[in-house]
């Protein structure tokens, strides 16, 4: 029983830290139809201005979180104005190269400025005790990250129902011409997606930090491809769906990681981007998304 | 007098690859003039890069689809190829512990790429059955799924692909007359699947895909053929890479090669074969100037620092620019014969 409930708060745990990157995703190509794949870079750049921060400013870890959180909203408002903005309005295939094109841009500029190596930055090392509630000894990270993704969620909610610009962008999702025809600045809904974004970058951020201890060039790739898959298996753009498939993935992760032998550990990533294929096969538009017929966007 | 039932598209399309392979020629022979004997192993790479974007110009550039899983089929290729033509002896060295009598065996040259080639069509057969059906971003999804899924199983099974190592002892069975040859059968064929029916039909289907089912193509199918296609040209290009190098390992089949290989496409223009081999050409040249600018050199006396990183940044630079500025690519949908031809 011990056991079931400390892989439950696992599974919880990765798919919340999933959702809130992928939530990060479909919230832009919601809007834009970008599949923004630098947005691991957007963490990344979050850890390296940690480091920064840490060194010249302060070690106060509260100070730090708040100053990831901006630092992650400015790259990705930056990245919007500097290099999403001519290829608005471009077909997915543009969209999506240029997005790469970016990611690979900054993963080399942290290359050259910072270090091939990891370089280690702590201050959020103290989020991650072991504590013990009855007889069961769980993460305090997972916890924080749990409930702090839940919140996250409901914030979001909040803002995009009872707002003018969250009504502005959840009507932008549907049909950005008549949006803009209503008086609402494009510019502005489309940065205000990209600060959200952002926002939800630096709080994984934080989690990362907390968990890794180090920033390094490449590490915002791998949790941003699962994290992409997550938004796939939902459909993409669908932000329920974004929850749903990164909550979804963590489950499936950790069902993988006990159900194969140890020898197979290996594999745990093999098996959870074969389900993923078997999902577009079955529902090519993801799980969450209405079945539409072809053209009607046209 | 025609000898040939070609229509005029497909015979100016014969024309630009007899260009294009003049051009591929010029180079070789540029080499073989004045080169340093360690450039033939940069041009070496340089044919096995451009068999590989022509190949992806046959599926990403004619559907207009962006597909990752390339690096994954010419590693599969490379591998096949490898255990197969490596001798026994070496074999009992290099891969000790391997399964089901892999390292019991060895067919010749020309059967183990055959059988490479099957096998990785095979593959590319059982995928494309599923890519084909999808659309737009589920297809690149599903192609790094197969990316990733391929290298997770590359680097776990140690025993058959040594993972991280390299798998050694492969005879060196190519040189760059072969890889010239490869490559201009490569450009033509590129060609013609381009401007066929099939090919013609996937362009339209690009363009527009409600529009072209209502003409009655068959968007599935030519997809398909396409996808199959197309890993056919990366099996080429992993056969010809395991042949030359001599040792293989799993790191090159993955996303840096990706990468590589779709920035080149699309600087060329991902419609047209002139553009996948201009593309390679340009930026190859570049990449070779920048590492050089990246070791640190000494230019009239002044030494430049080392910078890393420089490289995977011009790329980076490139897909933006070229996205931003040039979507279409140098090319568009130009092909070579279209700068000699008379205007009307």
């Amino acid at each position: 029983m011990d056991y079931f409930i400390q892989q439950s708060l696992n599974a919880l745990s990765f798919g919340a830290e999933y959702a809130l990157i992928a939530l990060g995703l479909a919230i832009v190509f919601s809007i834009m139809g970008l599949v923004n794949f630098a947005h691991g870079e957007v963490i990344a750049f979050g850890g390296y201005s940690m480091v920064i921060m840490g060194t010249l400013l302060t070690n106060n870890p509260f100070v730090l979180m708040v100053g990831v959180v901006a630092a992650c909203v400015f790259a990705s408002v930056a990245l919007e104005r500097v290099a999403f903005r001519t290829v608005r309005g471009a077909d997915l295939t543009t969209g999506l190269l240029t997005a790469f094109g970016v990611s690979i841009i900054l993963q080399n500029l942290f290359l050259l400025f910072g270090s091939p190596r990891p370089i280690a930055a702590t201050q959020f090392i103290f989020l991650d005790r072991t504590i013990a509630i009855g007889s069961i000894r769980v993460s305090s990270l997972q916890i924080y990250e749990t409930v702090t993704t839940l919140l996250a969620i409901l914030a979001l909610m909040f803002f995009l129902r009872r707002t003018t610009l969250g009504m502005a962008m959840r009507a932008a999702a549907l049909d950005f011409e008549m949006v803009r025809l209503c008086g609402v600045r494009a510019n502005r809904v489309i940065a205000g997606a990209f600060a959200i974004s952002g926002l939800l970058a630096g709080l994984a951020c934080i989690f990362i930090m907390a968990r890794r201890g180090s920033v390094q060039p490449h590490m915002g790739f791998d949790p941003v491809l699962v994290a992409f898959v997550a938004c796939v298996i939902g459909g993409f753009g669908s932000l329920p769906g974004a929850v749903l498939g990164g909550f979804l993935l963590g489950i499936t992760e950790v069902a993988v990681l006990i159900l194969l032998p140890q020898s197979a550990g290996g594999l745990a990533h093999a098996v959870v981007f074969a389900l993923v294929a078997l999902v577009l096969i079955w529902r090519p538009d993801g799980i969450l998304s209405p079945a539409r017929e072809k053209g009607d966007k046209i | 007098m025609r000898f040939l039932p070609l229509n005029s598209a497909q015979r100016q399309g014969l024309l630009g690859s007899a260009m294009l392979s003049l051009l591929i020629l010029a180079i070789v022979g540029a080499y073989y003039l004045w080169g340093e004997s360690y450039q033939a192993r940069m041009l070496y790479a340089v044919f096995v890069n451009l068999l590989v974007v022509v190949g992806l110009q046959v599926f990403t550039g004619n559907a207009n689809i962006t597909s990752f899983s390339h690096a994954a089929f010419m590693g599969i290729a490379a591998y096949v190829a490898a255990i197969c033509v490596t001798p026994i002896a070496m074999k009992a060295i290099s891969l000790p512990d391997a399964p089901w009598g892999l390292n019991a065996f060895e067919l010749s040259a020309l059967s183990a790429a055959l059988l490479a080639l099957l096998i990785t069509g095979l593959l590319g057969l059982a995928t494309g059955l599923f890519m084909a059906r999808l659309t737009g971003v589920g297809v690149t999804i599903v192609s790094i799924a197969i990316l990733v899924i391929v290298h997770s199983i590359f680097l776990y099974r140690t025993d058959i692909f040594k993972g991280n190592q390299a798998l050694f002892g492969i005879p060196k069975i190519f040189d760059l007359p072969q890889i010239t040859a490869l490559v201009i059968v490569a450009i033509f064929i590129a060609r013609a699947f381009r401007e066929s029916a099939v090919g013609l039909k996937l362009r339209a289907s690009a363009d527009d895909e409600v529009g072209a089912r209502a003409m009655g193509v068959d968007v599935f199918k030519v997809r398909l053929i396409a996808w199959v296609v197309g890993t056919l040209f990366f099996a080429t290009a992993g056969i010809a890479y395991a042949f030359y190098l001599g040792t293989i390992s799993a790191r090159p089949f993955y996303f840096n090669f990706v990468f590589l290989t779709v920035s080149m496409l699309i600087l060329g223009g991902l419609r047209s074969v002139t553009g996948a081999v201009f593309g390679t050409l340009m930026i190859s040249m570049g990449l070779e100037l920048v590492r050089w600018l990246e070791t640190g050199p000494v230019i009239s006396g002044i030494k430049f620092p080392e910078v890393l990183g420089l490289s995977g940044l011009l790329l980076g630079v490139v897909i933006v620019a070229v996205m931003a500025f040039l979507p279409r690519g140098i090319m568009g949908n130009r092909e070579i014969e279209d700068f000699v031809k008379r205007k009307r």
